[in-house]
């Protein structure tokens, strides 16, 4: 029969070199460089862009869970994403505000924006979640849902919106469900034409490179690993700012 | 399957169809998975859970009704009862690999970077109260959430088919009923007083599982209780071609960002609903099977191809390879997750994951007539038929 030639010839098509496979990093300068398709999302940041250009201050409130919040104040990403921000646009006043609060869920984190968000009037609200939602099972429906309607509030309030989804650790993602989550996530941000920042592979893309190894690491050197990537990751961010306010 | 009484052949379809659906189902389970682009979910709103839990209802149906109708409801309802004990086991099993492999996480990843993710290892806080919870399936992280479902689709079965021999369509309309209030009310089932719903809504699931035993039982009494207008047939293989080209769209769009998904935005909020059967997946199922009933005939010259055999094998032994391929997909997940998922490894994973499944079918297939053949002519009336 011919099935065994179709099946060699998709075996053959299976084993040619994929596009995602072969891509080179592109800041080779770097410590922790990234493949650009990790940054690769069409949606566009043209209210900061419009800011950094004209030398407006700029606002940005993240919020988020525990992993946004960091080990403490100066070691979190959004901590070095203000640094990084302000090194690559001189003069431009940019602040970077940390509302990362651990152990909440997409809905009770959407549900603290009048408080913690919009008083800070800030030109871009960047939102790392999922994790909770995952953690605890969820209902992924839900989830999409406040995830939409917080999307849609932040537009209203006039200010411009980013995704951040969840955090890669080889022994976590065994143990918990993030599949069906981060489809959601990503779904939903491609839905309403937000930005999205792929942490998740940025974070296996380091983990498989050997850049990064949070499996048993002696217990004086948390801390400073912690403060590490974050510092990297808060580079990285400033990168798919740039990328999507270009 | 040789167990079952003299009656008209066996129809394949419902063995292959199950068996793929079985394949689907491990490769759509391991994250990440390149071959998850090629399984049904990337051609209809549905995935292959809708399949299996059909075909399961389907062949529940034919077997334990004419078990029922030879044996009398004491005994089919112990046959179906095997059956969930053997779930049972299968549950525990994974409860037990679930806990390890949580102890294992925990004590490997002790890191400030992960507080929240190390949310999942609190039940080990409580360890008498998770084996208590396991024990009554309210306990479903992870993968636990699979097995329940079909617990409590077969542990309530004898009551559906009870009340099917005496009024076939009465299930189904029960069934529909409970389907439409727990949709509109918004019914679910808690692990847990207040959070955390079965990730398969049983109140939703069971009206597919009883359309399956309903037209299933037609089987047994020779009458098909659904119009069958030839009209019905074509018009659902255009609208499974319509499904097929939307959904596949979508797929494209995922892989090829630029690629226009087609009727996303009217159409892909709607297929979300998983947990509760959403009737978009539910529709595009039911127009799936009725298009593949017209499309393949039961006599259908592939079905009896040698690269069909393995595939209906497996769907013939679907019980314990449908148990057999969520503990596979639980290794192989965590294997890609701590030595690196090249595509190679996702690959060979997937490919060792199929070959093993097809063996352990063989091997049970083997076994089940070779321990059969003594003791035939005593025993036909009372071997278990697979159902």
């Amino acid at each position: 029969m011919r099935l065994p030639v179709l099946l060699i010839g998709l075996l053959g098509v299976a084993l040619a070199p994929w596009p995602v496979l072969a891509e080179e990093p592109q800041q080779s300068s770097s410590k922790c460089a990234a493949p650009a398709d990790i940054f690769q999302d069409d949606p566009q940041l043209p209210k900061i862009s419009e800011q950094l250009r004209q030398h407006k201050p700029v606002v940005i409130v993240v919020i988020g869970g525990a992993s946004t919040a960091g080990t403490s104040p100066d070691s979190s990403y959004p901590y070095f994403l203000e640094a990084a921000l302000r090194q690559r646009h001189p003069g431009v006043d940019i602040t970077v505000i940390n509302k990362g609060i651990a152990g909440q869920t997409t809905e009770q984190m959407a549900a603290r924006f009048p408080k913690d968000v919009y008083p800070s009037k800030p030109s871009l609200v960047i939102w790392e979640t999922g994790t909770v939602d995952a953690v605890r099972s969820e209902d992924v429906d839900g989830m999409a849902q406040a995830v939409t309607e917080g999307l849609t509030d932040i537009q209203n309030h006039g200010a411009e919106a980013m995704l951040i989804d969840m955090q890669y650790n080889p022994s976590t993602v065994s143990v918990i469900n993030f599949e069906p989550y981060l489809d959601a996530l990503h779904q939903t941000a491609d839905q309403q034409n937000v930005y999205l920042f792929k942490r998740y592979d940025l974070m296996k893309y380091w983990i498989d490179a050997g850049e990064f190894d949070f499996i048993n690491v002696p217990k004086e050197k948390r801390l400073t690993l912690a403060r590490e990537f974050y510092a990297c990751l808060g580079e990285r961010l400033a990168d798919a700012i740039d990328y999507a306010a270009r | 399957m040789a167990g079952t009484a003299p009656k008209p052949t066996r129809d394949l379809r419902l063995d292959f169809f199950r068996g793929l659906s079985l394949f689907f189902i491990f490769i759509d389970h391991i994250p990440e998975n390149v071959l998850a682009y090629f399984t049904l979910r990337s051609v209809a709103f549905n995935d292959a859970a809708e399949v299996f839990i059909f075909i399961s209802g389907f062949t529940a149906a034919l077997v334990y009704g004419r078990s029922l109708a030879t044996n009398g409801p004491l005994f089919a309802t112990a046959q179906i009862y095997r059956r969930v004990w053997q779930l049972y086991v299968a549950h525990i099993f994974l409860f037990v690999i679930f806990t390890a492999e949580v102890s294992y996480a925990i004590m490997v990843v002790q890191n400030p970077l992960y507080t929240e993710e190390m949310g999942v290892a609190d039940f080990l806080q409580e360890p008498h109260l998770a084996i208590m919870r396991a024990l009554v399936l309210a306990f479903q992280p992870m993968f636990l959430d699979i097995l329940p479902l079909y617990i409590v689709l077969l542990a309530t079965f004898p009551l559906v088919l009870i009340l099917m021999a005496r009024q076939r369509m009465l299930p189904l309309l029960i069934s529909f009923a409970l389907y439409v209030l727990t949709l509109r009310q918004g019914w679910a089932l808690h692990t847990r007083p207040g959070h955390d719903v079965w990730f398969f809504n049983p109140l939703a699931w069971q009206f597919l599982f009883v359309i399956g035993a309903t037209a299933g039982y037609a089987r047994v009494t020779g009458k098909w209780p659904f119009p069958s207008a030839r009209w019905i047939g074509q018009a659902a293989i255009l609208l499974a071609a319509a499904i097929a080209i939307i959904n596949f769209s979508w797929t494209l769009h995922w892989i090829w960002d630029p690629f226009p998904p087609l009727l996303a935005k009217q159409l892909w909020s709607y297929s979300l609903d998983k947990t509760n059967l959403a009737p978009l997946r539910l529709i595009s199922f039911l127009i799936l099977a009725i298009a593949t009933v017209q499309v393949v005939r039961p006599e259908s010259r592939f079905l009896e191809h040698r690269w069909a055999r393995p595939v209906i094998i497996c769907g013939q032994q679907s019980l314990y390879v449908f148990c057999l391929g969520i503990v596979l997909s639980v290794l192989g997940h965590f294997l890609l997750a701590e030595f690196s998922g090249g595509f190679l490894m996702q690959v060979s994973v997937n490919l060792v994951g199929i070959g093993t499944m097809i063996a352990v079918a063989l091997l049970l297939n083997w076994f089940k007539s070779a321990s059969r053949r003594p003791l035939q002519p005593a025993s036909s009336a009372l071997s278990v038929p697979s159902e």
